[in-house]
Formats: structure tokens, sequence, C-alpha cells
């Protein structure tokens, strides 16, 4: 742990990417009951660009990432986005800032069928009635900027294979102009084609200038997608890494705690 | 290009049938009642007899309407039967003071909505189990009806209009009766096509993923036992008005009715997955069950029997023959 924190002040400081960043994280602190999940957090974003968030179990990646989409509120620290001091209590407070995420566990409606499910809680009406004929279309759209393809559309979304629901969930985050994209593990749980063209979906929403935060155990899979890498070790963030001054061997030191000896 | 691994889409009737399959079950089963019941008596298929069937299943309806809102939550409203024994003699008790009719349906109408709001305050704001609420309030709402009633039934004098809502007809049909199915067209299309029914049943479907997405998840799941209050309330108006009278002792057991028939129409007891169609055809199964049984002069005492046996075989079929659709534990994402 002595080497985790001489880390801190060695990954800091130099900007892989010109662009100014669009959201910053100033020592942020969150404790569940005697669980310090976080112990001052310091992480910058910027656009167009993807960040992997890496550590073993318990480092608390999955905690900041539910910290930057509101999920959690953290006990200390501050948030700026777009340089405005910012502060949200619930997902939708974040979301309605153009903050997405992608849950591990994908949180789609099964008995709702695939259009109503891209749609969920920002449903299209006509008067009183839902416009199901336009939120269809519209999903068409959706679906197809993203290269994505399912069969019918107004199947349930319980009928659907693993990559098929990662993808509506993906579509359901990038589809609505996003500036920020969290994602929880969205390859952890998919078949090899399906992990290929969810990483195709990252760099594509990637391209629009989209910030995309990738939380992630695999570590081949942030060669293939990010620009930058933290690596998060007991609720700190002890090294930041572009992924083209590193290597798989230095990330998995880093994260098991040898990267400091 | 995205090279995704896709299932090949099925034939569309297979996906048809499989959608619907409880639907299709439930309607064969009814199906299967009336040639029996019409076979068995002589008196069953004539219009006076399923004009009568249709006008005593009309409570049981309304209820079971906003009783598939509450399903589908994964909810479940036990005190409906003691909320229609409270609203139909409140009601008695207060035209017998002489407040006219039609303000007395008003009152009651709002009663119902303040008892359900108040069950639905437990349950979605305070976490308590809707089963532990709602069977609190099955104790506690019968109590007040006995109470104020003190067990007497309380008769309704000089009330044409109101008599009319129970015992009235228009061209021949039975008013309460169209009070239900307009009531259960108003569950379809709340249920299939406004921003409300998609948000109940995404409440029941996955009540986490709702509230990310920002659905007002908690004001959703207290609205349904609103709903099923004011559904509550206009099935104890009509039961008054069709008796001419107000009892505590109305509606025994009408809870029961109710959840088998939305149960026995397809909509689960796990949430999400709902039919309104199903609910309709389950009521009315129920219904023909019990006036086929008397009609056949089989003990009254036997009818709650049989109708009980039904249930069960009826969902045990359903979980053996279409388990895919019928699922008592939700299956985890993938």
């Amino acid at each position: 742990m002595m080497a985790a924190e001489a880390q801190i002040a060695e990954g800091r400081g130099d900007a892989p990417l010109p662009a100014e960043p669009i959201l910053r994280l100033r020592n942020i602190h969150k404790t569940f009951g005697s669980h310090e999940a976080l112990r001052g957090v310091d992480l910058d974003i910027r656009p167009g660009e993807c960040l992997g968030l890496i550590g073993d179990n318990a480092a608390g990646k999955s905690t900041l990432s539910k910290v930057i989409s509101g999920t959690y509120i953290p006990d200390e620290g501050e948030i700026e986005l777009e340089g405005r001091k910012v502060r949200f209590s619930t997902p939708s407070e974040a979301r309605d800032l153009s903050i997405e995420m992608v849950y591990q566990d994908l949180s789609l409606c099964d008995h709702v069928d695939v259009v109503g499910n891209l749609f969920l809680g920002r449903e299209l009406k006509r008067g009183p009635f839902l416009d199901q004929k336009r939120m269809l279309a519209q999903a068409e759209e959706m679906l197809a900027a993203l290269e994505i393809r399912i069969p019918r559309l107004t199947a349930k979304v319980e009928k659907l294979s693993g990559g098929q629901r990662q993808a509506i969930a993906i579509a359901r985050a990038a589809s609505f102009e996003p500036k920020i994209l969290l994602m929880d593990e969205p390859t952890s749980a998919l078949a090899v084609a399906e992990v290929e063209a969810v990483l195709a979906l990252i760099n594509r929403v990637k391209a629009r200038g989209v910030a995309v935060v990738l939380v992630t155990h695999r570590m081949q899979d942030l060669f293939r997608v990010c620009d930058r890498v933290a690596v998060m070790y007991e609720g700190t963030k002890v090294a930041e890494r572009n992924i083209g001054e590193t290597d798989l061997q230095e990330l998995v030191d880093l994260i098991v705690g040898k990267g400091g000896h | 290009m995205a090279t995704y691994t896709e299932r090949q889409a099925g034939s569309r009737l297979a996906d048809y049938l499989s959608e619907h399959a409880q639907v299709l079950s439930i309607a064969l089963f009814f199906a299967i009642c009336i040639l029996f019941f019409s076979a068995m008596t002589t008196t069953f298929l004539t219009s006076g007899n399923l004009l009568n069937v249709v006008r005593q299943a009309a409570p049981i309806l309304i209820v079971a309407v906003a009783m598939t809102l509450v399903i589908t939550t994964a909810g479940i409203d036990l005190s409906v039967g003691s909320q229609v024994a409270l609203i139909n003699a409140l009601a008695a008790i207060l035209m017998a003071t002489g407040i006219p009719w039609p303000v007395v349906v008003v009152l009651m109408l709002i009663a119902g909505a303040v008892i359900g709001g108040a069950q639905g305050w437990f349950i979605s704001y305070q976490g308590i189990p809707a089963f532990i609420v709602t069977l609190a309030g099955l104790s506690i709402l019968r109590g007040f009806a006995l109470l104020l009633t003190e067990g007497y039934s309380i008769p309704i004098r000089d009330a044409a209009g109101f008599f009319w809502l129970g015992r009235g007809e228009i061209l021949g049909f039975p008013v309460p009766a169209l009070i239900a199915i307009l009531i259960a067209i108003l569950g379809f299309v709340v249920m299939l096509r406004t921003q409300y029914g998609r948000q109940v049943v995404a409440v029941g479907s996955n009540m986490e993923a709702a509230r990310r997405v920002g659905m007002p998840a908690k004001k959703v799941l207290a609205s349904v036992y609103v709903v099923s209050g004011v559904a509550s309330a206009i099935a104890g108006m009509l039961i008054a008005a069709r008796l001419g009278s107000g009892s505590s002792n109305a509606a025994q057991g009408f809870e029961l009715q109710v959840i088998a028939a939305v149960v026995l129409g397809g909509t689960s007891l796990m949430g999400g997955r709902a039919s309104m169609l199903g609910t309709v055809l389950g009521t009315l199964t129920i219904a023909v069950i019990g006036n086929g049984l008397i009609l056949m002069h089989i003990s009254p005492f036997f009818t709650q029997i049989v109708t009980g046996t039904i249930i069960l075989v009826a969902i045990w079929m359903n979980t053996r023959l279409f388990d895919r659709n019928w699922r008592f534990a939700r299956k985890k994402p993938a």
C-alpha cells in the first residue's frame, strides 16, 4: 500500500491529450459503513477519448463509476463538468447533464420490447398515448447508426442473446447524445464475436466525440479501444498511463501492487 | 462491420403463440367451461342467465382490472374485499343521513383513493411488503366497516338514480356490466398505449432499471394501490346499489376471487408480465364456473372447492405446458 501512495504523485499531472477535460474529479471519498471504498481519487476525463478504469476486485472502480453516474453520492470531493461544479444525487440528474451509464446488469426490462427499452424513461408521446410508430422508426435509426442488427424490434428483450442485450443497453445510453458514457464490464459476459462487436461499437461512440469510461477486467480490451488507463488499488488511483506507453505486464504489476517496487 | 451472433428470426406464428400462450390457454379453458355447462344444463346458455353472469361478475372484473396493475408491479392487494365492504357500508350510512347520492359517489371515490394511497405509501415509501400492508388493511378496514354498522345491514332508500347503477339496463344490457366493460377497455388502453402503463410494467419488470432511467418508480408503485382503492370503491357502490343496502359483511372472500381471476389470466405474480385480456377471461371463467355449478344443483359449499381446484390445476398446467412464459423465479440476465 505504501507503493500505492508513491504512485499517485507519479501518475498524475502529465496530460496525454491536449483537449481540456470535460469532467474533473477531485479528492473523491466514499465510505460504506467502516469500509473506505474510495480514499481521495482524482480523475480527468476528456472528450473523444476512452479511459480504461482497471483494478482488482474491490479496488473501487465500480464505486467510482457509480459516483460519476449519480448512483452514489460522494462523501467528500468535487466534481466539475465542463468547468462548472456539479452535484447530482440521482442517476436521472446525471443523465440530465448528459452523463449516461451502461450498468453491468444492463438495467433492461425483460418484459418490455426492444423499442420500449431503448426509449425507457423518455417515451415519445402523441397526446396522452405512446407514439409507438415514431419510436419504432427512431429506434431503427438509432440501431442503424451504431450498426447494430436486431431482427425484430417488437420482440421482448428476454428473448434476445447476451450480445444483443448488451448492444441495446449501449445503444440506449449512446443514442441520446451523451457527453460522457460510462460502461461497467460491458464485455465480461459475452461470446468472442459479441466482444468484437461491442469493442467496435465503443470505437464508433468515441469517434462521435463522446468521452467513454470503460470499467473492465479484460486487459486485452484496453489495448483495442482505450487511449488512457487509470489503475485503481484499494480505493485510490495508483497510476495513469497512456496506452501507447505501457504494456500488459506493467498494467498487471500496477493492479496487483507491484508497481512501486 | 458489426458481426453479431444473431438468432434467425423464427416463424411469426411461433413467436405469436409463445408470447400469447397464457391468453390462448385461458381462452381455451373458458370455451371448454361454456361448452360443458351448455351441455349439462338447459338454462345456462339463455340470454337471461348470461346477462346475470356478467352482472354478477361486474364488481370482480372492475377490481381485477386494477389488481392486474398491482400484480404487474409484483405487488398484491389483499384488502380489496374489505375496502369494498367499508365503502359499501359507508355509502349506505351517508345516504341514510340525507346526503344526495351523486355527492356520496364522489366522496366514496375519494375515500377509496385515500385508503389506497395510505397503503401505497407504506408499501412504496416505507418499504413494507405489500402482502403485510394489505393484510393489515384487510383486517383494519373490515373492522371499521363492522364498527360503523355494528354488524347490521343498512338499507338505502329513495335513491332511484343510485339503484339504477346496480340494477338498471341500457338496451337490455345491465348497467354494472357496462361500467365494468368500460373500465376493462380503459385498463387495456392504459396498459398498452400510455406512458403510465409502460411505467407500471417497467417497475414490475426491473424496479432498479426504472429508477435509473429516471422514472418516478416509487410514485408509480404507490399509485397502483390508489387505482385499486378507487376500483374497490366503484365495486362497493355497485354492490350496494344492486342489493339496496350497505353491509359490513359484503364481499367476503372477494379478494381471493379477484386475485384468482388475475393469476388465472396469466399475469405473473413475480411482476412485469401482464395480460388485461387474460384478466377479463379469467374473471368470466370464475363467474361461469360459479354460475354453472349452481345451475347443476351442486351444493354451493362445493363451489368453493371446485373453483379452488380448477385454479390450482389451470396454473399447474400453465407451469408445465408453457413454463417458458410462466416463471416463478426471475432469470438472471445473461
